[in-house]
This record gives structure tokens, C-alpha cells and sequence, in this order.
């Protein structure tokens, strides 16, 4: 198995640097493949090239890796802590409990006053990741606390709903916001990575590092209770703290990307099971970095296809996301002998 | 090296405890039988003795140790259990349910070694699941299901096993050939055995000692022979229906006399 995890990440790193080196050179401007690489290294080549790969296209696909890998993870701790084949941060409605929580933030600065906006506004960075924590530990909680008494179907099924709801409410509140003179983050309603300043990248990094150390720590404890709680606690796991820092860890992933990306689709969902197929086991710690390559290279190639050099540009990402991830997810409820066993 | 020192167990909210002041001990290699009918307790003492569940009073001590404030990784390793909670969970293959059962031994990553090892095979050969390690465990007939939740608990190599009706889905041959093989088990490795059962025959006629719980808050022990002709087995479980008769040592139904 260790082989197995070792030869299969190998060749997700492999793919993913192909697809990046890819996704940096094709664009409205193609570039030649030596100055995207002369720009990498910091060798000879251009001053466009070099503004284009490294200031355009570098924070775009960076955030892309990152946010994908957290997703990725996320949705590996998900599946296992709700014991649910189809959980993660966006089919659960943590997600939109993020935005929701942004944009109750934003508009409650909208009607506090211009202070409160430019303070927002300077300090955009930790203050709604922190919006977006709040948002993504409520909801968490909540499903958590539903996910008791639903079966996994109808728990999907409200978490989606739920997504909606949020996202109206989330849009009706921008709207106020707006009139209010607020404008801080109107047009934040698709996800996309390439929103991102550079300079907020650490601010994505360093939740998401903290969050994957968390989720390491935990993977132990957490395979055990695959197994049902009686079972855990019979291995000597104490249940309610690890629920605790696997909510935690999931919030510490989730958070950043709500916040700087905005509620990326499917990637979350689809990753672990994508893990789990290559690694031959459901254990938790050889899923977490599979799952995270799985979950990077989706929302890479989610991006590759929104800019590549169509005529006109009106491709969203979710909706990328979507084609590529809705009929995955309706096979694995077909066909997964492990979803089709659900009771 | 298992003691029972004035136990009571149940629940402090539902009025009382359902059994109390149980004053017990087993010898290592000894093989249990809790008998009793639904809702005498059954579950609620095997949980309480695990250290999964409070005793209202008293304690429960194995190697000297309280169970209640044993160290949870502590306990892990040395009480070992199979419920009649149903464990299952999408993409979780049989090797993977077994392999859990060393995470008390193991490190931070769960990495399993030579000794690891070694207790798996023995289990998985033991209970003869080597055909179906691959195969997802949500996949498994009920049957096999109970044999790999078997197999769990004896890799986890403990001092103490605590079964809860194990034997529940599989037919007559395989019951009677698993109660032996835990029986000669438990000798072998000088593990305490204690095993729910609605098994009656079965069970008094492997058990080293049975413990009987009359449905009343009663608990007696004693050597099957010796329940048997005292008249408690038939006090737990006699009906107007049938009616245990200690000199044939099994139920008969319909009989005559006091019902």
C-alpha cells in the first residue's frame, strides 16, 4: 500500500506541474514554452513574458494548487467525520456559510461607517478569513449536529439547500452593502482564483498549512472512527475532542479558500474518492496528500479551461467545475460499491 | 484478573440501576457466558465492564486496575469488544477493520510493525477471513460481517474480550465451531473471555462459568452444572411456554406443571 500511495503521488505531482507549466504558458497570450520557463527561473527572457507568467498567471495558479489541495483534504477529514460518501466543504453548505459570514461582516462595516469599511479594506487579508471562519465553523456545527439524526442523502441534500439559501441571502446582503456605499466585495460571487492579490497568498498559505499539519495529527484517531464512536473510544480514542480538532482543521482549510476564492465546487467531494481509488484503503493518512494532489489538479485544470484563449471571455469556474465534477459524483452514486452499501 | 467489587450498572436517569451489587471474578483463560433475556442488563454490564459506560456504584477491576479510570490507551490495549452496534462505512475494506484494531500499539501515523503484523495474520487465520481482505467490508454477508468483527477484537491481543452476541447471524455449525475456537483461544492465551448469548444450550455446555440475569436485577454465577440444578437458569428464563428442566439439562416446551 505504502507503494501504492508513493507511486500514485508521484505521478499526481507529475501531472500537476505539466498541467501548471501548461496553464502558465497558453493564455490570451501564448507564450513560448523557454520564456515561461526563462521567467520561472529568472533567467533570460522578456519583460511581458516575465509581467505575464509571474504577475499574471503564477499567483492564479498557485492559489489554484493550494485552494484545490485544502479542498481536497477537507473533504477527505469531512467524508470521514460525518461518515458520509458525499460530504464536503461545499456539498455540506460550509462554504456558502463562509461567504454568508463575509458578507454579514462587510455589510455590518457598510452601515458602521467609511471607518469601519477602510479598516476592512486595510486589514482585508486576516479580517475575512476570520468573517469566513465564523461562517464555516456555524454551519459546520449545524451539520454536524443534523448529520446525527439524517441519513447521507438527506444530509446533502439540506446542505445544498442550504447552499442556496446562503448564497441569496449572501447576494441580497451585497446588495445593501452596496447602496450603503459599501463596496467593498460586490462583485464576490463566483469562485475564481484568479481574484487573488499576490500579496494575500501567505494569507491563504497559512491557515491551510496550519490546517494540514491538523489534519495529519488527526488522521490516526480519525481512521478509527471509521469504525462508529463505540468502536473509537474502544481503541482508546476520546471521540469529542477529535470531532473537535477535526472541525478545527476542516475550518483552518476551508476558511481561506471561501474567502479568497469563493465557493469552489465538487473539487472537495470528488478528491477523496479519487484518493481512496488509488490508494486501495480508506485510512485516513494515506488519503490526505493523494487527495490533496487530486484536489489541486482538478481546480488547475478547472482554470486551465476558464482562460484558455477562448474568443470571448465568459467562462466561470464553477460551472467548469461542474461539467467536469456533477458527472463524477453521479457515477459514484450509481456505481460505488462502497455508496451503494450505505444504509 | 477480572473482579467485580459491588457493581451496579444503568443508566442514573432511567430510575435505578438495572443490576447491582454484583460481586464476580474470573480467573485468566476463563470462558464466560452472560446469559439472560432481552433487557435483563445484558449489554449495559459488558459495556460498563469495557469502561465505555459508568457503573452507577462499585467497581470493576481487571489486573488490579479499575477500568473506569484506567488510561483510555491503556484500556485500549488490554479490553477488547465486539458490539451488536453495527460498525460499517463506505470504502473501509476488510483489512482495513482489522488492521485498526493495533492503532493502541502503533505510533502517531498508525504504522503498523513486525508484532502488528504478526497479530493480524494470527487473527485473520484464526477466524479463516483471508479469502475476503480485499473485499469492502460493507459488501460482506452478516455472516462474515461477525467474523471479521471477531477477528478485530483477537488482533487487538487483549487481556480481556468482551463479546456482545456475537454469534448472532451465523447458522448452527459456524456458531458451535467459533464458541470452541474462542473457548480453546482464551486458554490458550490466558485471556478472559466474556460472551453474550442467546445461545442457551451452546453456552452451558462450553462455559466455564455463566453469569445469569434473571431480568429482575438478579445476577447469579456459578458453574453451568451448578445454575442448572439450582433452578436459576429456569427462574431467568421460564415462560408459560417453556420451561427449562435441570435433569435433561435443556428446555421443554409446553410442559406441565407450575408455568
Amino acid at each position: 500500500m505504502r507503494t501504492r500511495v508513493t507511486t500514485s503521488s508521484a505521478a499526481l505531482i507529475a501531472a500537476l506541474a505539466a498541467l501548471s507549466l501548461l496553464t502558465l504558458t497558453y493564455g490570451q497570450i501564448a507564450l513560448p514554452l523557454a520564456d515561461t520557463l526563462g521567467a520561472l527561473t529568472g533567467t533570460q527572457s522578456s519583460e511581458l513574458a516575465r509581467q505575464i507568467v509571474l504577475e499574471i498567471r503564477l499567483p492564479r495558479v498557485v492559489a489554484a494548487i493550494i485552494a484545490g489541495g485544502a479542498l481536497g483534504m477537507a473533504g477527505v477529514l469531512m467524508q470521514a467525520l460525518f461518515r458520509n460518501p458525499v460530504a464536503d466543504a461545499w456539498s455540506l453548505g460550509l462554504l456558502a456559510g463562509g461567504q454568508f459570514g463575509v458578507a454579514l461582516t462587510v455589510t455590518a462595516a457598510a452601515f458602521a461607517g467609511p471607518a469601519a469599511v477602510s479598516f476592512l479594506t486595510v486589514f482585508e487579508g486576516p479580517s475575512i478569513t476570520l468573517a469566513a471562519a465564523a461562517g464555516v465553523a456555524v454551519a459546520a456545527v449545524f451539520m454536524l449536529a443534523l448529520g446525527r439524526r439524517v441519513g447521507a442523502i438527506t444530509l446533502l441534500v439540506i446542505g445544498l439547500m442550504l447552499g442556496f439559501t446562503s448564497q441569496g441571502l449572501t447576494s441580497v446582503l451585497l446588495h445593501f452593502a452596496a447602496r450603503a456605499g459599501g463596496r467593498v466585495y460586490g462583485g464576490w460571487q463566483d469562485a475564481s482564483f484568479a481574484a487573488i492579490a499576490p500579496a494575500s497568498l501567505p494569507w491563504l498559505l497559512l491557515p491551510i498549512v496550519v490546517g494540514a499539519a491538523a489534519a495529519v495529527a488527526t488522521a490516526k484517531p480519525l481512521s478509527s472512527l471509521l469504525l462508529g464512536e463505540t468502536y473509537a473510544r474502544s481503541l482508546g480514542v476520546k471521540v469529542t475532542s477529535l470531532r473537535h480538532a477535526v472541525l478545527a482543521a476542516t475550518v483552518l482549510l476551508v476558511a481561506p479558500v471561501v474567502a479568497f476564492c469563493g465557493p469552489v465546487s465538487f473539487v472537495g467531494l470528488i478528491a477523496p474518492h479519487f484518493a481512496r481509488a488509488l490508494a486501495g484503503t480508506a485510512r485516513i493518512l494515506p488519503l490526505l496528500p493523494l487527495a490533496a494532489l487530486g484536489g489541486a489538479l482538478l481546480a488547475v485544470a478547472g482554470d486551465a479551461i476558464v482562460h484558455a484563449p477562448w474568443e470571448q471571455h465568459f467562462l466561470h469556474l464553477n460551472n467548469i467545475l461542474a461539467i467536469l465534477g456533477a458527472p463524477v459524483v453521479i457515477l459514484i452514486l450509481i456505481f460505488s460499491p462502497a455508496v451503494r452499501q450505505w444504509r | 484478573m477480572l473482579e467485580l467489587k459491588s457493581l451496579a450498572v444503568g443508566y442514573r436517569s432511567a430510575g435505578g440501576p438495572l443490576l447491582s451489587d454484583i460481586e464476580v471474578s474470573a480467573d485468566p483463560g476463563d470462558f464466560i457466558c452472560i446469559l439472560g433475556r432481552n433487557g435483563s442488563g445484558k449489554s449495559t454490564l459488558m459495556r460498563t465492564i469495557a469502561g465505555l459506560q459508568l457503573s452507577l456504584d462499585g467497581v470493576a477491576r481487571l489486573g488490579g486496575e479499575d477500568v473506569a479510570s484506567m488510561r483510555p490507551g491503556t484500556r485500549a490495549r488490554r479490553i477488547a469488544v465486539m458490539l451488536t452496534e453495527r460498525a460499517f462505512n463506505p470504502g473501509l475494506r476488510v483489512e482495513d477493520v482489522v488492521a485498526l484494531a493495533r492503532q493502541p500499539f502503533t505510533g502517531w501515523e498508525g504504522r503498523l510493525g513486525d508484532a502488528d503484523r504478526a497479530a493480524i495474520a494470527d487473527a485473520v487465520a484464526v477466524m479463516g477471513i483471508e479469502p475476503f481482505l480485499r473485499r469492502y467490508f460493507n459488501s460482506l454477508s452478516d455472516g462474515e460481517r461477525q467474523r471479521v468483527m471477531i477477528a478485530r477484537a483477537l488482533a487487538q491481543t487483549p487481556r480481556l474480550m468482551i463479546l456482545d452476541e456475537i454469534t448472532a447471524f451465523l447458522d448452527l455449525p459456524s456458531r458451535v465451531e467459533i464458541m470452541a475456537l474462542l473457548r480453546s483461544h482464551a486458554k490458550a492465551k490466558g485471556q478472559v473471555i466474556l460472551l453474550s448469548s442467546h445461545d442457551l444450550d451452546l453456552s452451558l455446555q462450553l462455559a466455564d462459568s455463566v453469569w445469569l440475569l434473571d431480568g429482575a436485577g438478579g445476577f447469579s454465577a456459578g458453574t453451568p452444572d451448578a445454575l442448572s440444578r439450582s433452578g436459576a437458569v429456569g427462574r431467568a428464563f421460564d415462560t408459560g411456554g417453556i420451561r427449562f428442566s435441570p435433569s435433561q439439562g435443556r428446555f421443554e416446551i409446553g410442559t406441565s406443571g407450575p408455568a
